[in-house]
């Protein structure tokens, strides 16, 4: 009975992180990833780890994948082109390399066929309880330091979001045109006078603002 | 016939080797970083199958911190990400090749 539930969620898990890598729109493939986290959760509760199996539907098939959802809606990700690099003489590695890992698949399962699960008292080991005072007491240096890293996850994540302030308070941008600070055009003036112009070009706006181009026009490239 | 502890690592080996097949593979970035979590998830599978295995609540405190990790993971490579985006307008990891925004 019970290798028959792990033979349905290994499948699965196994049938959705192909899917990951098979399905070209990134939406599908986590969709297909959230299939394989729900899939490892049964699997672990079929391992005594029930609280790890609520985690692991709470954090990564919860929060983190929605995050991951969220960024790809946000983006508007189109599909994966189809272009592909040279990599011809790179497939009999990987067969070789593919063919290796099998055997040693293989190996495991043969060898190591006759250890089995201790089957007294799996209750009381993957419960919250146990997890609990196991890492409030002898584990609780890398509880504290897990927090640390979640706050500099937090500030780091806060840093890179926040847009980096280029133009200065004066400066009006006009859509469609090019954005030029006016000392750029005539380094002699300075950024107080924020007059905006619609233009085209440099030498254009030169014009309009009444001010000396550097540019020579006739040495453009 | 129980599940034995080898079905479970082979099954955590066929996974993580997906996942390495991904990162190779894809080229658009947010699918590379769902592979990595799936490297992450085979991982977490090996802890607990060993923690069930000895009866240790202490590989069980393993995927609770790896979890977390892949929690701050999650938060600032997506940053990144969309900080990559901003500059290049594309997630192609071709398209940044160059280290510099």
């Amino acid at each position: 009975m019970l290798a028959l539930l792990f033979i349905l969620f290994a499948g699965l898990a196994i049938g959705c992180a192909l899917a990951v890598v098979a399905q070209r729109n990134p939406l599908y493939s986590a969709i297909s990833l959230i299939g394989v986290f729900i899939s490892l959760a049964s699997l672990y509760v079929m391992l005594a780890a029930p609280f790890i199996a609520a985690v692991q539907v709470i954090v990564y098939a919860g929060a983190i994948m929605v995050l991951v959802i969220f960024v790809i809606m946000l983006l508007n990700v189109e599909h994966e082109d189809t272009r592909r690099t040279k990599i011809g003489f790179l497939l009999p590695a990987a067969l070789v390399l593919a063919a290796v890992l099998i055997a040693e698949v293989a190996f495991i399962l043969v060898s190591v066929d006759k250890a089995s699960f201790p089957t007294s008292a799996a209750s009381s080991i993957g419960s919250t309880a146990s997890i609990g005072s196991q890492l409030f007491t002898s584990y609780l240096l890398p509880f504290e330091i897990t927090s640390i890293l979640l706050l500099m996850a937090i500030v780091g994540a806060m840093t890179l979001a926040r847009r980096t302030k280029e133009l200065s308070p004066n400066t009006r941008v006009i859509p469609g045109a090019q954005l030029l600070a006016l000392n750029i055009v005539d380094p002699s003036k300075t950024l107080d006078d924020a007059t905006a112009v619609e233009t085209d070009t440099t030498e254009e706006a030169a014009r309009l603002l009444g001010v000396n181009s550097s540019r020579d026009p006739s040495k453009r490239d | 016939m129980e599940p034995q502890l080898s079905w479970y690592l082979a099954l955590s080996a066929v996974l993580f080797t997906i996942g390495v097949a991904g990162v190779i593979i894809k080229r658009n970035v947010i699918a590379m970083f769902m592979c990595i979590e799936l490297m992450l998830n085979a991982v977490n599978l090996t802890f607990v199958s060993f923690a069930s295995f000895f009866q240790d609540v202490t590989g069980q405190l393993f995927v609770f911190i790896v979890m977390t990790v892949a929690a701050a993971e999650a938060a600032v490579g997506l940053g990144i990400i969309i900080a990559i985006f901003r500059n290049r307008e594309s997630l192609d990891v071709d398209d940044a090749s160059i280290l510099k925004l």
